[in-house]
This record gives structure tokens, sequence and C-alpha cells, in this order.
């Protein structure tokens, strides 16, 4: 019970107290001195005369009632024999009881628990509603549950109060609540839908769906690989290029190499007729500084000067990719001055522009030829522009515009063999128009304008003559790669069936079809591609002139037979689309054409219109951990997770790192697994720079793979214009680092440590430094891959190989073909793909080891051989952990004791902070040589991995370093060549993989 | 929910010394009570009431105890309250004897309970006063007492008593 009067009694402290004795209580009753006595005792802030308290009250105030009493009867306390009274008078007496009335009234009417007032009521006192109407409660209590109502109140969010719930959902009201909701992040035109069954997450300020809040791990597979999948792809960015077409590739063949596959000159691509990808390096930095892969595509030619290029970039490359276009193309101005009609600051930014002026909130719309539309507009497109500045630039030499289309253009996603029937399903091609529907609206005036021309009528029926022919396809993969279909379409809410059905293709159909075995073997026709989607008027117009859900709802009401189609006649929409096919599985052996699908291309504000029309076709949709599936099961990197050597992915790896150890530390420290004891150096983040200089070292302190002087010369030569500047570099940046390491190539294990602990804390922070230098560089020469992929595979099948060997026109792994591959590339990194050969399920950040000769020979004689064990390490860290427990301990005491003396002292503080990072379980020093560490030499990291649906066995993806796969190829024998060893982070066991490189 | 159920007795120390006062300590009561129940009861009736006894509030100047013991072994409590003679404390000893004056349930009635008794003792004082002087004192401390239960029925809680009084 709380707020109790505490117990009184007499004052114990012994001791002479030299005004005490004086005031003892007079045997008369003195009434004067009582009262004085009274005062002291009752005013214990009050400040009595002359009264020494503080002698009496050494730690400041006291409880009430005690103090109370000591203060009283103080006169009685010292040498008690004498001063104790014989008798009492009636007025102490009554001034005992009177104080202990008190004391107990107020206990009383304090409210002991917790409870509410009502509640404490007996049961036949309550009544219907009372916390809700204080007057229903007893008069007595009325004022104290008025109390606790105030209290309540305070506590309780304020915003919820303002307006009633109807209020808030009100068209109106709800409409402008989401537009301030998505001033921050941008939200996709589905979010609503998305936010109602996905987990959501912030990302590259987009507000994402993760994953399907139901379960749907399996389901999602299986439409990817037997029905359909839909993704919103809408928060890619589009980077619009406009301008004459030698000028743009002059410049933009800087910013890529032909050795990773595709430019952006290739001849199919360059026509329009092709998607196409690639992967984007600072300009003139090839290998070195990579920006990230993209997609791109080219208008197709239409007779004028200026050619447009669409780059699609992750939203977090966009901000590289834009920086190196802006400087590459001198595009500084921004660019509204020298066009006439501004791009992207379209008229709905002017639009927000005035009411942010005028209205601070809420967005009214201006009136518009004398009619009054809906006084708050959706936002459509990106929610948190500034409309002040422009996202358009123009260079001023070439003339070439670079405009910023995020969020203008929407893309969805069907990955799955349905999706073409999907497709077909839902979308219908425009019917032809020659006239307008209603003179005063904008609407389908450009299509109007169209059907005019005869010869772009024709090409609209051979686009959706194919269009319709694309049901007969079985599967997308069976187009070209990347093909572009262009097409106009009605609107897709007017024929939404009934019921969610699952679209399926009608192959009879099409069975005996010239016109699909045609387009199974030309592809679609350059001109085909053209689509309405690249005019920025008529998507603007579009956009503007869709018909609300409302509107078409009404209509719908007043058929004569509900249910029936509804037909718009003239009224209905044409919508300009653009059709993508995505490959799927290109590299390697299964599985080819797994995965592959459509792309869509909409205007922006049209993104519901079209999405429920396909979920109503049975698709399943999937977020972006689908996604991540999706790649991994493709074996293809995913942006941004696997590109470590460019910004994004350095960023991603950071923030993943941090939060796993945010995890790690949430467990209490007897749960945790000890990655010391596991010879795990860093089971959170991947160090690429670190191994590949290790390998470097290693590689330089064996000297074993350079069998003769003059061969080794030769090897130097060519490969010194890549090799040693970049290994300047380096060491200018970090010049304790080399040392630090060539110390340790010197020493022993143990000798390693205890350098280390001399420069460890120097080391610490250019180890930083050196991962944002990126000393490191990812292989993507197409050549160079194909040849190491030859190379990984076992001759056991030695047909097979050789049939590869010679179809990949390579030739055998001699020394002096791979030493030219290693000089030239001492730091490199190459992406694999392991899948496991008996058990074990990869993990993220698993290790990719080389097996010994014993382990090989140990496989070839036990089939059930799973794997060598790692041996356990010993903690050495463990030791200092303590320490520093320890010595926490005792400054907090000391800090308890020293708490009115001086603060606590400096050096104290350093040494804390020193330590801060050390914890039980995870390598604390700057990491030894993260290849020897182990029993098995260390090749590379896994960056994803899990069980393969698709395979039926654990696969993972990672890189390993290209100095160290060299080597291991090199030493293995023929017919073991490829095979790995593969140990998660938390765990002793390694696992036999096959290591393979698809090309 | 079950609780567990104490039965709280209310009693009064009443000795002829006043000396006896300064004895009044929840340490001292506390000994003498168990003392007089080993006594009574023996071993087994001393164990049955020390669960939970406790001396829960102690007011030496009005000589008020209020014990706290398990609900089933009350009766042993109280049976043995009359058999404590002597409080104890500092080498002192001082006869005296317990005054039951009430058993509640719970803490509250107790205190409401001497509330009421402590009142009714003032009127009875003032009725039996023999001179002015007392009789104007008892007054001003009936006044007072009363005063502060008007005060805290109207909501302030943190009264300074002693201002009131003045």
């Amino acid at each position: 019970m709380r707020n109790q009067p505490a117990s009184v009694t007499l004052p114990a402290e012994p001791g002479p107290f030299p005004g005490g004795g004086s005031r003892a209580c007079p045997p008369s009753g003195d009434v004067r001195s009582e009262q004085q006595y009274r005062q002291q005792k009752f005013s214990n802030q009050s400040s009595g005369p002359s009264y020494r308290k503080d002698q009496y009250f050494p730690k400041g105030q006291n409880r009430g009632e005690r103090g109370r009493g000591r203060g009283g009867w103080q006169g009685g306390c010292q040498s008690v024999s004498e001063e104790m009274p014989k008798y009492i008078t009636a007025s102490t007496f009554a001034q005992a009881r009177a104080a202990e009335i008190n004391a107990m009234l107020k206990a009383v009417a304090q409210k002991s628990s917790n409870s509410l007032v009502f509640q404490t009521l007996p049961r036949h006192m309550r009544r219907r509603a009372m916390s809700h109407n204080i007057k229903r409660l007893p008069r007595r209590l009325q004022e104290v549950a008025r109390k606790e109502a105030e209290k309540a109140v305070h506590q309780k969010k304020e915003q919820s109060k303002t307006k009633c719930r109807k209020a808030r959902r009100r068209h109106i009201n709800l409409v402008a609540e989401f537009n301030r909701r998505q001033r921050k992040n941008i939200w996709l035109e589905t979010h609503i839908w998305h936010a109602k069954r996905f987990h959501m997450v912030k990302k590259w300020g987009y507000c994402l769906g993760n994953s399907p809040t139901e379960k749907s791990y399996r389901a999602c597979y299986r439409a990817m690989t037997k029905h359909c999948l839909l993704q919103d792809l809408s928060y890619y960015c589009c980077l619009e290029l406009t301008g004459k077409e030698n000028e743009l590739l002059k410049q933009l063949a800087r910013i890529c190499s032909i050795d990773t596959g595709l430019t952006f000159e290739e001849a199919c691509c360059l026509s329009g007729r092709f998607e196409g990808s690639l992967n984007l390096y600072r300009a003139d930095h090839y290998p070195e500084d990579m920006l990230g892969p993209v997609t791109f595509l080219w208008k197709p030619r239409d007779g004028s000067e200026n050619r447009q290029l669409w780059i699609w970039v992750h939203p977090a490359l966009k901000q590289d990719i834009l920086r190196e276009l802006k400087a590459i193309f001198q595009c500084s101005e921004p660019e509204e001055i020298y066009i006439p009609e501004p791009v992207a600051t379209s008229t709905q930014e002017e639009k927000r522009m005035d009411v942010v002026l005028t209205l601070g909130k809420k967005r009214k719309k201006e009136d518009k030829e004398g009619e009054k539309a809906v006084p708050v507009k959706k936002i459509i497109g990106d929610g948190t522009r500034d409309p002040f500045q422009s996202y358009s630039w123009i260079s001023q030499t070439t003339g070439i515009v670079i405009s910023d289309k995020t969020m203008e253009i929407l893309r969805y996603r069907l990955i799955g063999p349905l999706s073409h029937s999907v497709l077909t399903e839902t979308l219908k091609a425009a019917s032809l128009q020659t006239e307008m529907a209603d003179s005063e609206t904008e609407l389908n005036n450009w299509w109007v304008e169209n059907c005019k021309d005869s010869e772009k009528v024709s090409l609209h029926q051979r686009q959706s003559a194919i269009f319709e022919l694309l049901e007969g396809i079985s599967s997308p993969s069976e187009m070209p790669p990347g093909t572009i279909l262009g097409l106009t379409v009605g609107d897709p809410r007017v024929n939404l069936p009934k019921k969610k059905t699952k679209a399926m293709p009608d192959f009879e159909k099409y069975q005996d079809n010239d016109k699909v075995r045609q387009l199974y073997l030309e592809g679609v026709p350059v001109d085909c591609a053209h689509s309405f989607i690249w005019d920025q008027d008529i998507c603007k117009n579009v956009t503007e002139n869709k018909i609300s859900e409302q509107d078409l709802n009404h209509m719908r009401a007043q058929l004569l037979v509900p249910g029936s189609h509804l037909d718009l006649g003239p009224c209905e929409s044409k919508i300009p689309i653009l059709l993508v096919q995505q490959p799927g599985k290109m590299a390697g052996e299964d599985r080819p054409g797994w995965g592959s699908g459509w792309d869509i291309y909409l205007p922006k504000g049209w993104g519901m219109a079209f999405w429920i029309p396909f979920i109503y076709r049975g698709v399943q949709v999937g977020g972006l951990q689908e996604a991540l599936k999706h790649s991994e099961y493709q074996r293809t990197p995913h942006t941004p997770n696997d590109f470590p050597d460019c910004q994004a992915g350095m960023q991603f790896a950071k923030e993943l790192e941090s939060s796993l150890l945010e995890k790690f530390k949430r467990r209490p420290p007897a749960k945790r697994a000890n990655y010391v004891k596991l010879g795990t150096l860093s089971p959170f983040v991947c160090p690429w720079g670190q191994l590949t200089k290790n390998w470097e070292l290693r590689m330089k302190a064996s000297g074993e793979f350079i069998p003769s002087s003059p061969h080794r010369e030769r090897c130097a030569t060519e490969g010194h214009s890549f090799c040693y500047p970049k290994e300047e570099v380096v060491k200018e940046a970090s010049p304790k680092t080399g040392e630090a390491e060539e110390t340790m190539e010197i020493t022993s294990a143990e000798g390693a440590l205890k350098t280390e602990d001399v420069t460890g804390t120097q080391d610490f922070g250019e180890r930083g430094e050196t991962m944002t230098t990126n000393d490191f560089i990812v292989l993507r020469s197409e050549k160079l891959l194909m040849q190491l992929s030859a190379w990984c595979y076992p001759t056991a099948g030695r047909d097979r190989r050789v049939r590869l060997i010679s179809r990949l026109g390579q030739k055998d792994m001699t020394e002096d073909i791979f030493l030219p591959i290693l000089m030239s590339y001492p730091r490199a990194l190459v992406w694999v793909n392991l899948s496991l050969l008996r058990k074990g399920n990869p993990e993220l950040h698993a290790m990719i080891c080389i097996p010994t000769e014993d382990d090989l020979l140990h496989l070839s004689k036990d089939k059930l051989f799973c794997g060598p064990q790692e041996p356990k390490h010993r903690d050495i860290f463990k030791h200092k952990v303590q320490k520093l427990k320890e010595e926490k301990k005792k400054k907090k005491k000391d800090n308890t004791k020293a708490l009115e003396g001086d603060p606590p002292s400096v050096p104290d503080k350093e040494t804390t902070e020193e330590h801060e990072d050390l914890i039980l379980g995870l390598w604390s020093d700057t990491l030894p040589d993260v290849t020897s560490h182990c029993s098995r030499t260390l090749l590379g990291y896994v960056t994803r991995g899990d069980f393969s649906l698709a395979a039926g066995c654990g696969e993972a993806l990672g890189f390993v370093s290209l100095t160290g796969l060299l080597y291991m190829l090199h030493k293995q024998p023929a017919d073991k060549k490829g095979l790995v060893l593969l140990r998660t982070p938390a765990s002793l066991q390694y696992r036999f993989a096959r290591l393979n490189i698809e090309v | 929910m079950v609780r567990f159920k104490n039965r709280y007795v209310l009693c009064e120390v009443v000795s002829e010394d006043p000396r006896c006062r300064q004895c009044i300590e929840d340490r001292a009561v506390g000994l003498a009570v168990r003392d007089a129940i080993g006594r009574v009861h023996g071993d087994y009736g001393l164990a049955c009431c020390s669960i939970s006894f406790t001396v829960k509030y102690l007011n030496a100047y009005t000589g008020t105890v209020l014990l706290r013991c398990r609900k089933d072994s009350y009766r042993l409590l109280c049976s043995a309250l009359p058999f404590v003679r002597q409080l104890e404390s500092r080498n002192q000893r001082y006869p005296c004897f317990l005054n039951t004056l009430h058993v509640g349930g719970t803490i509250r009635t107790c205190q409401k309970f001497l509330i009421q008794y402590n009142r009714r003792q003032l009127l009875l004082l003032l009725q039996n006063c023999t001179n002015e002087e007392e009789r104007r004192c008892i007054q001003k401390s009936l006044l007072s007492c009363s005063l502060t239960e008007e005060q805290s029925q109207s909501g302030d809680e943190e009264d300074d008593d002693g201002t009131e009084t003045d």
C-alpha cells in the first residue's frame, strides 16, 4: 500500500541536546510552548523560530508523520529517566490524538490502488456507462472521478480527438491525409492496396511492400514457375536522355564497356527493337568505380534528328548515375528556360505550388472553365518533389536534355509462363475512333488525330494483331530477350470479370497458326515497338483525362441489365503502353528461361486501373522479398545487394551489418554464438577488400605460381599498366595497413596478433577508409568469365566438358593463359554460384573455402562423407572482455561512491570509449589474414544462400577472389575441379559444394 | 485471482508509566507479542502466527499499534494479546498491557475505525474537562482535525497541516 502513515516512535537518538533539555515538556502543560511545538511539528517547511531543525533532520525533509513526532516530543527524548514526565496532560493527549486523526484521514481519503474510482465501488452500486458519465457515480466520488477523467484525457493522443472517425474517413479528408503522408516517402500508386496486404518498409525514399502478410513463400515460387507473379516496379527510376544520336553515343560509350556485354550502341537495341541491360562505370574508369546495373530502351527512330533514351535505374543507384550522366554531358542548367514546354514540372506541379502559397495544407484545384472539380487532388507521381526545383537539365553545347522522370512512368512486372495470357485477357487493343466524344474535353483528342492517319492506323492494327498472337506462345521465354512491343489499349476496367479467375491460355486455337510460327521465328518487327508513351504530352493528356472510378461505377449502376458489359463508346480512354519482355534465366544449363515475363510500362495515374484487372486474372503479387528470390533462382546478382563495388552496394552492406549486429546484441550474451570460437572473423559483413588484398599478398609471398623468371617478367610487363598504379594508390591511401600486413605475412599467427595490438587502433580507422576507396573490382568481362566458367567444370563427364570447351572456344587451363589474368586483375572478385552436393543449407555470409587434398580423398572414398569439421578456436578476447566488465563494475561503484566528490577522472572515460566495441563473441581487433585464419583456406563469401525450391538443394550465390579461384583450380585434380567447402558463420561443419560460373 | 487474506488487529498500549512510550517501537512490540504467543500457544502457535506477522503501524504518542497476521491464525494472536505484560527496549522494561480495539480485514477499515475512536476520545475528553485552559486546547485540536478532514475531501492532497492549525 502506498502513502500509508509511517509509524511514529519517540526519537531514539541519545546524546545531550543543549536546547532540548530546557524545552522538556513542562508538567504544568504550558500552552504557549506547546503551541510552538505544534507549529513546529506540523509545518515541516515553515521556518520555525530558532529551531535547530537541520540538526534533527540531517537528511533534509523527512516523512511528515515521523518529523512531526520528533519535532513535538523532542524534549522528552534525552536523558530518559529524568526528563520523561510522570503523567500526561489533557492537551498533549488531545493533540496527539488529533495528529493521528489527521494522518489517518489523509490515508483513508487517498486512493490506495491503481483502479479507477468506479471500479472500487461494490458491485451492486455499479451503473452502466459509469466511466463515461460521471453523474452516475455516487456524489461523494464524483469529484475524484472527474479528476481521473481529466488525467486520462491528457494521456490520450490529441490528434484523433479533433475529428470523429467518420469525418476522418470522408474522402476529401482522407485524400488530404494521404497527401500529407506521402510527402516524405514516395508512395506508389498501388500503395493503399499494398499497405493492406503487405509488410511495408521504407526504403530508398519509397514505401514499398516487402512481403505479403499471408503465407506465400511457396505460392509465389509456384506462381513464378507455373503461373504468373505480379510486381509493382514503379519505384525504379527512369532517366530520359534526349539529343542527337551520335552525341549521345559518344559520351555514353565512356561509361560502359564492350567487355561486359552490351553497350548503348548495340545495333538491335539502338533501333528500339530490344531492351538492353548493362553495367555502368564512372566515365573512363572501367573496370573500377562501378556505378550500377541499368536497363535501357531507345525510342524507335521516327525521322526526327533527336533520339530519346530511357535508362531505368534502381533508386539506390539513381543519384550516382544521374550525377555521372550530368557530368559527362555537361548538363548543369535547369532546363525550363530553354524548352517551351517544361517536362517534369508539369502543370500539376505548378498547381501545387499555387496551393502551397495560398492555402498551405489542402490543395484546391483552380476553377477550370467554370467548373469546380474535386477540391483536393490526389498526388499522382512523386509527392516528395520540390515544386521549385527543376528535374531536367540541358547541356548548352550539345543540346542534350536529361530529365528525371521518376514516378512519371509506371512499371509492372509479370513473371511466369502464363504472363501473356494474363496480358491478353486483361488488355484489349484500343478501338479506332474518328470523331471526338465531346468537343469540350481533351479526352482522346490525340487518338482521334492519330486515327486520321492511315499509316498509323495500320501500325496500330499490326501491333494489336501481334499482341493477340502472343497468347499462342507458351512462354515469354520463347520470345527474343528484351523484345519491345508498343500498344495502345482501351480502359482495362471496362472488361473486368465478375469474379477472380485464373487466366489460362488456349493453345488449341493457335495450334497450326502460321502467324504464331512466324512470330516465333522473327520476333516482333521494329516498327511495332513504337508507342505513344514516349510522347509526354500524350501521357499528360491520358493521365489528366482518366475517368474516375466513381464515375465509372456510376455508369455501371445505370446499366439496364446489371452486370452486363459497359460500353463507353467514344468516351473510353485510350492508354499508350509499352510491353517489354524479360528474358529470365539465360545463363547456365538448367532451367533455361526460368522466370521470364513481361514488363508493362504505363503512364502515371493509371496504376490502379491496370492493377486490379491483373489481380482479377488470378496473378500472385510479390514484394521485395519475392523479387530477391526471383533473382536468386535466376542466379543473377540483385541490386543493390550483390554489387559490393558500387556505392549503393557498400551502403547496403553497412546497413545490413548494423542491423545484424543489433540483432546479435539483443540476445542475452549466453545465448549468442561466439564467432571467435567458431573461427568466423566477420559474421555480419564480407570484408572483400581484405580478402582480395590477402590473396594478392599470399600469391606474392609464396611465388608458387611463377615458374620461370623470363615468363614472369613478360607477365609483369603485360599486366603492368593495370597492376602497379593501383597498388600505389592503395599504398598512398593507407601506408600503415600495408606495413602491418607485411609484418603479418612474416610472423606467425600469434605474432601477428601482437603486432596488431600495437597498431590496432590506427588500423581500424584506415580500414574504413580503404573500404570506401574501393580497392577491389568485380570481374564482369564476359570473355574472362567464359574462360573461368569452362575451367570450373570437372572432367568427370569428360565429353561434356570437352564439348563445352569447344563450344566456348576455350583453351585448356595452362599457366601461360591464366597468369596474365592473374597479373592484370590482382584484386578482383568473381560472381559464382554454388550448389551443395549433399546436406547443408547455406546462409548469408557463409564462407567459401578450398578443400584440402585429404578432404577430396575422403570424399571420393566415402560417398556419405558430409564434410570436415573446423577445429574449435580459442577466444583470445574473452579475457579482455571480462576485464573490461570488471572495470566497468568497479567504476560504477566508484561513481556511486564519489557522487558528492569530484567527477570521475578523465582517463577512465577514454579507456571505456576505446573498448566500447568489445563484444564477447566478435572479433574486435583489426582482422588478421582472413584467408588463413581457419584450417581451410578462405576463398570468398556467400551473399545470398538458401534452400532452393527450384533446384531442390541448398544453393548459394556469392563472390570469390579471382586469384584464389585460379589458385584452387590450378591445384585441383581434373575430375574434382570446382569443388569447394562451404561453412555457415555459426557452425563448425564444412559442406561440399560445387562452384559454377554462369555466363 | 486469489489473494492472501489477512487480519489487522488494532490495539492500544496501556501503561501507567508514561516512560513506557519510548519502548513503543516496531521491534519491541513485535517481540513482546511473539513472546506472548510463544508462551501461550507454544511453538506451533508461534509458527502459525509468524506467517506474515508484522507491526504495520504504531504511534508512540497515542500508543496505537496495528498488527497484521494471516486470517487463519488471528484467533491465536488475539487470544495471546492479553498476555503481553511488558515492553522491553534498550535494556529498559516497562509493564503495560495491550487493549484490543478493533479487528479488521484491511488497513483501511482499521484506519477508519481509528479516526472514529480517536474522535470519540477527544469528545469524551472535552466533556470531562476541568478547567478553561484545557477546554480551549482540546477544542482547538478537535477543530484542527475536523478542518483538515474537509480540506482533504475537497481534494487538496498535500495540504500542509501546520498552516491550517494556525
